[in-house]
């Protein structure tokens, strides 16, 4: 049985949402390759100028890489975390998740809020090497708390199903 | 004073305290490490919380990391590239014929992989596949085959590149090259007593074995590996001699395992191509991003002097230079534990360098034995990732693999203590081929 209402609703955008962001992952792993690459052949061969945005473009992508990896890590629950009650099943485990997932919202929403004034405190600013504007890097920290909260948001609703109907119940 | 309405010692109870209670509740250690600063950033006048998002935006902007993604997504191409089959045919040939030779190759490809990717956890999820099924079917325990995956993981970060190493030496400012030539008679040593444990097992447990290569068997296969067998030797001579950076060598090693997979060995294809990116990105954001809150976490301990508050208490002690090793070894066999390797060594390695400094250890020596120690913890449970995800693939609980992985680490803790009592172990190499790194 499909969810229906609010919470389908959420499932499908939650997997349209992280479709995208796998896409933006593949991008932005696949091009920090190519920065660090033209600083090394700048550097041996004379076919190139030295660029001296290679070095910012390079790191910037791999906070975008880091964050968006980080955001989809939430909806996969891959972040890894030390278990030190590997045997809980069923309700139990839902209660568990639910309280667990309690202090991830709390995170998200530090991530959002404080993130927000990190976007706005950029706004004006551009980097020092490549002149990119800053707040295309700081706003990854608001994005990422909204990703958070829709992500974590349907993976506790879910327990929450499991805590008051039972494991079967599940769609 | 440092004008904090804490002290240094009611703030470490802050952190430590809501950082660990936050882990028994099964919060991710990531996103622990970043609660726990919460408290002190809303108590503090001076501190607010943007800090945190500041000190995890500075941890994740840095041009040493990027060789993180590179070492992973340079084993992934590995994989889907065909370089992989080809080492482990090689391996076959070199030690399928002696007793256990399934679980031999697992060790011997780890080393060959340990050469090229910089990364245990990449290590220990690609052979998982390779072996654990197969060593199955030809009658190995479970718990021996997922024992022997995940401890013959760790060589990768301890046989050069790797990532560790990299990490290391940026963030507590120690030669790279140095570490990366520090890292090869140790990682050698540790893969050796891998193979006598296979070697003793196998015989206790009458484990199955291959027969041996004809020598154009081993001649052909290694001809096809040369190749690939040539990588370690462009990386890090590349790092040694000067050529690139440590990022810049890990972007070598995935252009070359690229046109290996594309040009020599032909067996990518654009799917493969794009699920190896799509896996690097996932991995890359589930380890680094505790990078992010493990810096905002060790700025909070530096902000309250925790280093030296600790520093001068150990000092007390008086304990000598191999006392100190084994003081050091025994911290991060400890928080190994608990912790992943990177962010132990933004927390706990700051708070050890003065200590070993004050020992008089080499600063290579004391890196040496921090990695090897936070290597042994990545299959040390609670949280021990290659044992996690050796595990997973192969179905069983931690448990069930719990003895046999406590056997196999006994002689390696063994080559940990000769690394302790001789330190020319990590310092003969660099001393050898490049002095100016020990200066």
């Amino acid at each position: 049985m499909a969810p229906i209402g609010a919470r389908g609703v959420l499932r499908r955008f939650n997997a349209l949402y992280a479709a995208l962001l796998d896409f933006l992952l593949v991008i932005s792993v696949a091009s920090i390759i190519l920065p660090v690459s033209l600083q090394i052949f700048a550097r041996f061969t004379e076919l190139l100028p030295h660029y001296i945005w290679t070095e910012e473009a390079s790191r910037f992508l791999l906070v975008w890489t880091v964050m968006i990896g980080a955001m989809i890590a939430i909806r996969e629950g891959t972040h890894f975390n030390v278990d030190l009650f590997p045997g809980l099943k069923g309700r139990t485990k839902a209660a568990a998740d639910i309280f667990a997932g309690l202090f991830i919202l709390l995170f998200a929403f530090v991530f959002l809020w404080w993130g927000i004034e990190f976007t706005d405190s950029a706004w004006y600013r551009i980097s020092e090497l490549a002149e990119l504007p800053l707040w295309t890097i700081h706003i990854a920290w608001p994005v990422a708390g909204f990703s958070w909260i829709v992500f974590q948001g349907e993976r506790m609703w879910d327990s929450l199903d499991v805590l008051l109907h039972g494991e079967e119940h599940l769609p | 004073m440092i004008g904090a309405s804490l002290s240094a010692g009611q703030a470490a109870a802050l952190l430590f305290g809501v950082f660990f209670a936050l882990l028994l509740a099964r919060v991710p250690v990531a996103v622990a490490l970043g609660l726990a600063c919460l408290p002190s950033l809303l108590i503090e006048e001076r501190l607010w919380p943007m800090i945190l998002v500041q000190e995890t935006f500075n941890g994740f902007n840095s041009f040493i990391l990027i060789a993180v993604p590179f070492f992973l997504l340079a084993a992934n191409l590995m994989n889907v590239g065909g370089i992989t089959d080809r080492l482990v045919r090689f391996s076959r040939s070199l030690v399928g014929h002696f007793p256990g030779g399934l679980a031999q190759i697992n060790v011997v490809l780890s080393i060959f992989f340990a050469g090229i990717s910089g990364s245990s956890t990449a290590d220990a999820a690609s052979q998982s596949k390779i072996f654990i099924e197969a060593q199955r079917r030809e009658g190995y325990d479970d718990s021996f085959s997922v024992a022997i995956t995940a401890v013959s993981a760790v060589l990768a970060v301890i046989i050069p590149p790797s990532i560790l190493m990299i990490v290391w030496g940026g963030v507590l400012t120690v030669s790279i090259g140095g570490l990366f030539l520090a890292g090869v008679i140790p990682g050698l040593l540790i893969g050796f007593a891998q193979m006598a444990t296979v070697h003793v097992y196998a015989k206790l447990r009458g484990y199955p074995t291959y027969p041996r290569a004809t020598l154009k068997e081993f001649l052909v296969s290694a001809f096809i590996s040369i190749p690939a067998l040539m990588t370690p030797f462009i990386i890090i001579g590349g790092k040694i001699f000067g050529w690139f950076t440590a990022t810049e060598s890990a972007c070598i090693a995935v252009l070359y395992a690229g046109a290996l997979s594309v040009f020599v060995y032909r067996e990518m294809d654009w799917k493969g191509l794009r699920m190896a990116f799509s896996d690097t990105g996932r991995l890359s954001g589930i380890t680094l991003f505790c990078v992010g809150t493990a810096s905002a976490f060790g700025w909070l301990m530096a902000y309250y002097k925790m280093p030296e508050a600790l520093l001068s208490g150990v000092l007390a002690w008086q304990m000598g230079a191999s006392m100190t090793g084994f003081f050091i070894a025994g911290v991060f066999l400890v928080v190994g534990c608990f912790l992943d390797a990177i962010p132990a060594i933004i927390i706990v390695g700051t708070i050890l360098q003065p200590i070993a400094e004050a020992a008089g250890l080499h600063p290579i020596h004391f890196a040496m034995i921090g990695i090897v120690s936070l290597a042994f913890g990545l299959v040390t449970p609670p949280y021990g990732l290659c044992l996690m995800i050796a595990c997973s693939v192969a179905g069983i609980r931690i448990t069930d693999a719990l003895k046999d992985t406590l056997i196999m680490l006994v002689p390696m803790l063994a080559v940990l203590a000769v690394l302790i009592l001789w330190p020319d172990m990590a310092l003969l190499l660099p001393r050898l081929i490049e002095p100016d790194f020990l200066k």
